[in-house]
């Protein structure tokens, strides 16, 4: 499925990525040789709540498309890096902020998010602050992690609305 | 008379460098890209017939390889498919062998008639401020292959290799 207009965007069945993709890389007439980004989006409305957006380049033809590929939890994508040498901290990442495996992905470890880290931040679920985020030195002189204080309670804005918001309605 | 018997192979001007880095001169671009362009016509054969991959395959390919073919050195080629440089044209050609392996392996072949590629157009205006990445100029042998491709499609989708 295909959507052209300023900017195109091709949405496809997570069983043909990697065919897809290798498809535009190498065809003579789509020579899309770069992959720019590899993002994702949650949108938890949806039963496939993810998904990921391959943004490619092709600096032959000047022209950019856009793949996107729904996915939930449990799916797992092919990796592409053997396309595209850059999509492995994309993958990652992915990874990391979504919780989208790869099956046989060379190299899936967690980019960005610390160490001991449950949880993908950047699904929907996940609150702004986290759970377990405030860390501060201890008498065992070292850093722990506790279940978060905050000392103001979230302050929410409702932008829409032109008159003046009180904090408890 | 010697010097000039010896000098008239060289009369093609040797070309220095392609201005992309990785990219080396192949100084016998020619036969490379000829040998290159037969190999593809043979392996698409492969491919069933009625597919819009093989004929816009063909249709490039065949064109290209007759021009290799008329022409002698490579800059009068450059100049007259329009399509880069030479050494553009052998990696391409390459590139393009490698997908006809790989699509024979995976066989995408075979969508039925009433699949339709669901192409939503959207008209809405770009506001001012935006730059428009408009790409360059096409080369015409694209022209010629996407006339070919939709004059021999049945009335469904020519292109059915987007599944």
């Amino acid at each position: 499925m295909e959507r052209s207009e300023h900017g195109n965007r091709l949405d496809t069945n997570s069983d043909y990525l990697f065919q897809l993709l290798c498809f535009l890389k190498l065809h003579t007439y789509t020579r899309v040789q770069v992959s720019i980004d590899i993002c994702g989006v949650d949108y938890p409305s949806r039963k496939r709540r993810f998904e990921v957006i391959y943004n490619l380049l092709s600096t032959r033809y000047n022209s950019r498309i856009r793949v996107q590929i729904s996915a939930d939890e449990v799916t797992r994508i092919s990796p592409v890096v053997s396309l595209f040498p850059s999509a492995g901290r994309w993958e990652r990442e992915v990874w990391d902020m979504f919780g989208v495996s790869s099956i046989n992905h060379p190299d899936l470890r967690r980019i960005s998010t610390d160490y001991g880290f449950e949880g993908h931040p950047l699904r929907k679920d996940l609150p702004l602050s986290g759970y377990v985020e405030v860390r501060y030195d201890d008498p065992e002189k070292r850093v722990v992690s506790e279940p978060i204080e905050m000392t103001q309670e979230f302050r929410y804005f409702d932008f829409a609305s032109p008159w003046e918001q009180r904090s408890d309605g | 008379m010697f010097l000039r018997a010896i000098s008239r192979p060289l009369m093609a001007k040797v070309k220095q460098t392609t201005g992309i880095v990785g990219l080396d001169v192949v100084p016998n671009a020619k036969e490379v890209l000829i040998s290159l362009y037969s190999k593809t016509l043979n392996e698409i054969q492969a491919v069933p017939p009625d597919e819009g991959y093989r004929k816009a395959v063909e249709s490039f390919t065949k064109h290209r390889l007759k021009v290799c073919q008329e022409e002698e050195d490579w800059e009068a080629i450059e100049k007259r498919l329009g399509c880069g440089q030479v050494e553009e044209l052998i990696e391409e050609a390459r590139d393009e062998l490698k997908l006809i392996e790989k699509m024979i392996e995976w066989d995408p072949w075979g969508v039925p008639d009433d699949y339709e590629c669901e192409v939503i157009e959207n008209d809405a205006p770009v506001p001012k401020h935006v730059p428009l990445h408009r790409p360059g100029p096409l080369p015409e042998e694209f022209y010629l292959t996407v006339g070919k491709l939709q004059l021999n499609s049945k009335g469904g989708t020519g292109e059915s290799k987007a599944e």
